[in-house]
């Protein structure tokens, strides 16, 4: 797989890291904030975003935090900053992101190409570089915690993940707040990854924000030979909400399962954008992403499969599904299928639906309430994405939070 | 003790009267069948007296147990013990059969100010209902009707109906779509419930399942009322017959 990585121009030199975070300040004042006008962007508006006016560390405030009841080992970043007391296993090695290698650091997720990724690059502070080294017994969980009063925080936190080979591992991130429900910060987030070869990553993301805050993240992942990626994101917090994963299989029979799942009412806007490259023949790919939109808000889903020249024998299926409880609930789907290859199996579906009257009067007639007909039906339909968390502990606890 | 009670009902669907002026009394312990032609509006019966969106009733009254339903929610009238099999059971995909019934019996338990039932005693009670019906542990746990044949649909009708114990059970159809085997299960497990107190109301085209649950008044129903009122022999009549020596006003 190393020579994958020639394909992107390196910089050498101790002064990398302090360079790149320059290039990408130059690169985000350039061009500011995607507007409506960003193709990419159309759907979800980031107009509201003014960076200027966030603070970017403030004094942490005590609070009970809603914390994951998994067996797992933990880590946690507390308003931005990571927690210094943790116990790692000899299998899990956790630094300082800026020891981060530079063959790999800022070249899966690109400044050029993701505004978000050009503004958490050049004011990256925090975030850690986890080298896995063999099979975890137990999950790594990070948990992101938010203590807000009155202030605005904004957070950039910049993590690079490296399965090393033939390891099998598991990671679940957290997000989540305690103190001002109404408080407006924004955290930005991004992830490279790194599967080498006949590994394994399953990612889970559970995305429970405050309802008024902002949440961007960008996940960048590269999976090596015979190897496996599994994201599955759970959204149901935040005002503005963005998750986005690139995802590169990178040698044959690399594998990848991105599957996500939203929850939202209010005005909140809930966003879900993949890229799957498959950028070597006989590469697999299926995604599974459902909704489910109340009140004003509005879920996006946008999902591209590139299939360039040569890459024969690449199988990649796509289905988005929605379900609107109210009338003023909206949802934009944009699937984009570049496939440049014969000989490809690629498939794509969207369909948006309302609860079915028939369903909920066969329940209400055994004695079943409106409002738990409702909640039974809303459970079951995400219940085929979340279903495929493997990890039993945090299947029930998500399927409790869905509520 | 009259059990339903239902006085000059008009009912319409869609601004179509459909029900123009049923009478209908009901005791415990009572089985009455009502017969009719297809598109007769007997299924819109059974959704008036549940209470089902858009079966408007715009005269006369329905009492169950004393009380005008009218303004009663479905799940209260469920809960008070008005039971509906329906003809064509729908399908929840992503909802156990198991999860279901629970659901529907902790609703209930609720209603009457019971505590919520223990898991483990309530799927021994389902399986045990479940053997009498032919319903192995393997089919609880399949989703709601979701790939059921005709037959496997009828007799979850009924292992509901087992489980939650209604003063009255409205059969619609139960036998459409049934073996003669398969009806036998379904008939046997509909008498099982019979005890004396709790009444059925079964709404079929056919004589052929009131062979073997049988009735106590047989009334032909057409043209949104009850034209012609007897005991169980009027039902072998009407199959003599036929509907339309009964339905023109010349029975």
């Amino acid at each position: 797989m190393a020579g994958l990585f020639d394909r992107f121009a390196v910089v050498k030199g101790a002064a990398y890291f302090k360079l790149l975070a320059s290039r990408a300040r130059e690169i985000f004042d350039s061009r500011g904030i995607p507007t409506a006008k960003t193709e990419e962007w159309k759907y979800t508006k980031p107009r509201g975003l003014d960076v200027d006016n966030y603070e970017k560390s403030a004094v942490q405030f005590m609070y009970d935090f809603e914390e994951i009841p998994i067996d797992a080992y933990r880590l946690e970043f507390i308003n931005g900053r990571l927690n210094q007391n943790f116990d790692m296993p000899e299998e899990i090695r956790v630094e300082s992101i800026f020891m981060a290698p530079e063959e790999l650091f800022g070249h899966l997720a690109d400044i050029n190409k993701n505004p978000f990724v050009a503004l958490n690059t050049a004011n990256i502070e925090e975030g850690v570089f986890i080298r896995i080294t063999s099979t975890l017994k137990k999950p790594l969980l990070i948990t992101y915690k938010t203590s807000v009063n009155n202030t605005n925080l904004f957070s950039n936190i910049r993590n690079l993940i490296l399965v090393e080979e033939g390891v099998s591992s598991e990671i679940v991130e957290y997000f989540t707040y305690a103190g001002n429900e109404k408080s407006e910060y924004f955290n930005n987030i991004v992830n490279e990854i790194c599967i080498k070869d006949n590994a394994r990553l399953s990612h889970y993301k559970i995305q429970e924000e405050a309802f008024k805050a902002n949440h961007i993240a960008y996940n960048a992942a590269l999976v090596g030979y015979k190897s496996y990626y599994k994201s599955l994101c759970v959204q149901k917090g935040a005002n503005l909400a963005r998750n986005e994963t690139e995802v590169r299989l990178a040698d044959e029979n690399a594998a990848t399962d991105v599957d996500a799942a939203y929850i939202m009412n209010g005005w909140a806007t809930i966003d879900t954008t993949t890229w799957i490259e498959h950028l070597y023949p006989r590469t697999y790919s299926n995604q599974l992403v459902k909704g489910v939109v109340g009140g004003q808000a509005k879920g996006v889903f946008q999902g591209r499969i590139s299939i360039p020249r040569d890459m024969v024998g690449v199988e990649g299926n796509q289905l988005h599904k929605a379900l609107l409880l109210s009338d003023m609930a909206e949802v934009d789907v944009k699937p984009e299928l570049e496939i440049y290859a014969d000989d490809v199996k690629c498939s794509h579906g969207a369909a948006t639906g309302v609860l079915d009257e028939r369903q909920l009067f066969y329940m209400r007639i055994r004695g079943i309430s409106e409002e738990e007909a409702k909640q039974m039906l809303i459970d079951a339909y995400l219940d085929d994405v979340l279903s495929k968390i493997d990890n039993n502990a945090l299947y029930s606890w998500v399927r409790d939070r869905i509520k | 003790m009259v059990l339903l009670e239902i006085e000059d009902l008009h009912a319409s669907v869609n601004g179509k009267e459909i029900i123009k002026g049923l009478n209908l009394v009901i005791n415990e312990g009572e089985v009455h069948a009502i017969m009719g032609p297809n598109g007769a509006g007997k299924s819109t019966l059974s959704y008036v007296l549940t209470g089902r969106e858009g079966y408007e009733i715009t005269g006369g009254r329905i009492k169950f147990k004393g009380r005008d339903i009218n303004d009663m929610p479905i799940e209260e009238r469920a809960n008070e013990g008005l039971f509906l099999s329906m003809q064509y059971p729908v399908e929840i995909p992503g909802v156990s059969i198991t999860t279901f019934l629970k659901h529907a019996v902790n609703a209930n338990r609720k209603y009457h100010n019971l505590p919520e039932l223990d898991t483990f005693e309530f799927i021994k009670q389902v399986r045990q209902d479940g053997k009498l019906l032919g319903i192995d542990n393997d089919m609880l746990k399949r989703h709601v009707n979701v790939g059921f044949s005709g037959g496997e649909k009828k007799r979850l009708e009924a292992l509901q109906m087992t489980v939650l114990k209604p003063s009255l059970a409205i059969l619609d159809e139960a036998d459409s779509g049934l073996d003669i085997d398969a009806m036998k299960v379904v008939a046997n497990g509909v008498n099982a419930l019979r005890d004396g107190r709790r009444s059925l109301l079964i709404i079929t085209h056919y004589q052929r399942l009131l062979n073997y649950i049988e009735p106590d008044f047989v009334h032909i129903y057409a043209d949104g009322k009850i034209v012609k009122s007897g005991d169980k022999s009027l039902a072998e009549k009407l199959e003599k017959l036929g509907y339309s020596n009964f339905v023109c006003g010349n029975g």
